[in-house]
């Protein structure tokens, strides 16, 4: 492969000193708004997580008890290992939708853009308002399934999805992927009008087929598109909550609770602060290490695209 | 300039201070409970000069929001907290201690016993009885009588339960026998579900709350019963994932017979007049009717500026006027010196409610949230596992240990 076709930008030796200082001004606002949103909080949290901080009362230092505690935490282990199973599954399922969608929009067609509205509308959807909605759909007596899958025969009683593992898993699969997928689908469309027509016309010209040309060109030239929409719908998969606490309360016989989950159980059921700091700060170990392999994995921020 | 407008403020503030005839109370209270404390408070603001401001919580979220609320600086200045949490909050030092103005009142012997035993720790005072209700069993006479059965007779067993359960279900279409919230509302099953288990004399927990006891014989027969109803279609599918929300289902009409809480009584009278029903204690699962004696405590955030008007207020709650109208939307009278009185005239159904405070008990334990009324709690997930659930020896052996591990863990 090589595309490489870019030309490296000139050196800027001599201006680098005076610019530097420019451009930190210019971003001076935004590391503001990070520091108090974001790094502050972050180091609260590491400050709450080193002690034992009830909801109501006093906090004591414990150093790092909350920490050795996790590692020996069931319930955290459980949690982590079902966050797993959904993510890669919501994952699989978000680009197999959203991937032929968005090749499916790419072309000029009639009414393109009328599909992509379509398709975007459910992102702008807040989760929360999306989840109650389904809650609606899913219901057994008022809902939209159950009793239209009763009067077309499929089922021969009322089936209430919410109430067994399986179908209350697959039905939130569908929502999030109802609700996730035109986003998904932008962010690859863009990736995909980015691949300049010459390049597909001369794979053409040379007798590349519809599968040699997407397996060889279209899928390398998209991989930091990708990258970007894999970390978005990982790490925001990895952080579901919304869904599992309004649409099963934690599933049938808690099978549903995710990190976040038990992050707020432990905080705000348990009032255990101290201990959701600590689980928090872990999440967020965790949450690094899989970005920082996934842009291993696809070798985003070589000189090579 | 900053101490120019400190001055100001502080102007403001004392000004405020002394020209603050009217007070406005905030408070809250739970979703759940029925009307008639938002009644009591509606006629007090009509009536008086202070006026409440009430905020009404989700049950469920009630004691986090609370907890989360007095950490940011932003709690109510009262409000109407279950009463199994009062020795909680008493113990985490947010409540106002109330022992000498509660003491002064010339009724406070005849005050709830129960509400007033969980308000007080370490010998003080810090909540007093707000609302009383107790768990009983309601039959719609409608159906009954569709159905073929004695609308006027009461169930007095489970086995009876059952049978009529069936034969209402048989009236077909979408009207069923029986219903419970079985979908991880441990508030509402430890309410309706544990007299069973109580009328035959077991508990789920030891006397001192240190141990877990819910694997009983009287529990296993008690799970059996509602597996059965369950297997015979007499339940509604939508039962299994009711987290609480439609925990009044009865009032749809639809329902033969459900385990519901005083409080309803009040609600059905008031706004279902078109259903007619029925009251009787919840039967043991030998016979033998218990109860569960809930409510509400009235507590005060530590610190407030307005104690005083919180409690002219609560005194007006506690006037003959105030009982009237609590016990007119279902709240049993919290005063017994005028218990009788209160309720003459009233819908003669309550007074079921009041007979089963004999029978009724309390769970005391510190850690009610966290083993009971959390929705992902062990008590939640026992009912869901061992009722909907394929393996009850599974369910009930890992509720025994979760909750263990969860008091020991809190000694």
């Amino acid at each position: 492969m090589t595309m490489s076709g870019i030309a490296s930008p000139p050196p800027r030796h001599r201006r680098r000193k005076q610019s530097g200082w420019r451009g930190l001004l210019y971003i001076a606002p935004a590391m503001a708004l990070v520091g108090v949103f974001f790094i502050l909080p972050v180091l609260f949290t590491i400050w709450m997580s080193l002690h034992k901080w009830p909801l109501l009362g006093k906090p004591a230092w414990i150093g790092f008890g909350n920490y050795v505690r996790i590692v020996s935490d069931a319930r955290f282990l459980t949690a982590l290992g079902f966050t797993a199973h959904y993510t890669i599954i919501v994952t699989i399922a978000i680009f197999a939708v959203a991937f032929p969608l968005a090749i499916f929009v790419e072309k000029q067609r009639p009414l393109v853009s009328a599909y992509r509205t379509i398709i975007f509308l459910p992102v702008v959807v807040g989760l929360a308002s999306a989840s109650l909605l389904w809650v609606w759909l899913a219901n057994v007596d008022s809902g939209l399934f159950a009793p239209r899958m009763q009067r077309l025969g499929l089922t021969s009683s009322r089936i209430n999805l919410l109430a067994d593992f399986d179908t209350a898993f697959l039905t939130i699969i569908v929502m999030v992927v109802w609700k996730i997928a035109g986003f998904t689908m932008i962010i690859l469309l863009t990736g995909l009008q980015a691949i300049p027509a010459e390049l597909t016309e001369a794979a053409r010209i040379d007798g590349a087929r519809r599968w040699q040309r997407f397996r060889y060109l279209t899928l390398p030239l998209m991989r930091r598109t990708m990258a970007l929409a894999l970390i978005l719908s990982v790490t925001g998969s990895i952080l579901a909550f919304d869904q599992f606490y309004i649409m099963t309360s934690g599933g049938p016989q808690n099978r549903m609770i995710s990190v976040v989950y038990y992050i707020f159980n432990q905080s705000f059921v348990s009032f255990n602060l101290g201990y959701g700091a600590a689980l928090s700060i872990a999440l967020l170990a965790i949450l690094v290490a899989i970005s920082i392999f996934q842009l291993w994995l696809l070798k985003v921020g070589d000189e090579r695209p | 300039m900053l101490k120019r407008l400190l001055a100001t403020t502080a102007l403001a503030y004392a000004l405020g201070l002394s020209t603050a005839s009217a007070e406005t109370i905030s408070m809250w209270v739970r979703s759940g409970i029925g009307d008639s404390f938002k009644e009591v408070v509606k006629a007090y603001n009509s009536a008086g000069e202070d006026k409440v401001e009430l905020t009404e919580v989700p049950f469920s979220e009630l004691v986090q929001k609370y907890a989360t609320a007095i950490a940011g600086g932003q709690a109510p200045d009262a409000l109407s907290l279950d009463l199994i949490y009062t020795p909680a909050f008493a113990a985490a030092g947010q409540l106002e201690d109330l022992s000498d103005w509660a003491k002064s009142l010339p009724y406070f012997n005849s005050l709830s016993p129960s509400h007033v035993k969980l308000g007080t720790y370490e010998d003080k005072i810090y909540g007093l009885p707000l609302s009383v209700e107790t768990s009983i069993l309601a039959w719609n006479k409608e159906l009954y009588r569709k159905a073929g059965l004695d609308p006027e007779k009461a169930p007095k067993t489970w086995e009876e339960i059952a049978a009529n359960a069936e034969k209402i279900r048989a009236l077909g279409g979408d009207t069923y026998g029986f219903y419970f919230s079985g979908g991880g509302c441990g508030g509402c099953m430890i309410f309706t579900f544990t007299p069973l288990a109580w009328g035959a004399g077991a508990d789920i927990l030891s006397a001192d709350s240190k141990k877990a006891t819910i694997d009983t014989p009287e529990m296993r027969k008690a799970v059996d019963i509602y597996r059965n109803l369950v297997a015979k279609d007499t339940v509604p599918a939508g039962s299994a994932s009711d987290n609480g929300v439609n925990f009044l289902t009865f009032t749809n009409g639809k329902i033969g017979q459900q385990s519901i809480g005083a409080f309803a009584i009040g609600t059905l009278v008031t706004q279902h007049p078109e259903i007619d029903f029925g009251v009787t204690l919840i039967p043991g699962v030998d016979g033998k009717p218990s109860s569960f004696a809930g409510g509400d405590n009235f507590v005060v955030t530590k610190g407030t500026r307005k104690l005083e008007a919180v409690k002219k207020f609560l005194e007006y709650t506690y006037s003959m006027e105030g009982q009237k109208i609590m016990a007119k939307y279902g709240s049993l009278p919290t005063r017994g010196d005028i218990a009788g009185e209160v309720l003459e005239g009233l819908d003669p159904r309550l007074k079921v409610g009041i007979d089963a405070i004999a029978v009724a008990k309390t769970p005391y334990t510190l850690q009610f949230n966290d083993l009971i009324n959390s929705s992902n709690g062990p008590w939640a997930t026992f009912i869901n596992a061992a009722i909907y659930g394929d393996d009850v020896d599974g369910a009930f052996s890992n509720a025994q240990s979760e909750m263990q591990s969860i008091i020991d863990a809190g000694q």
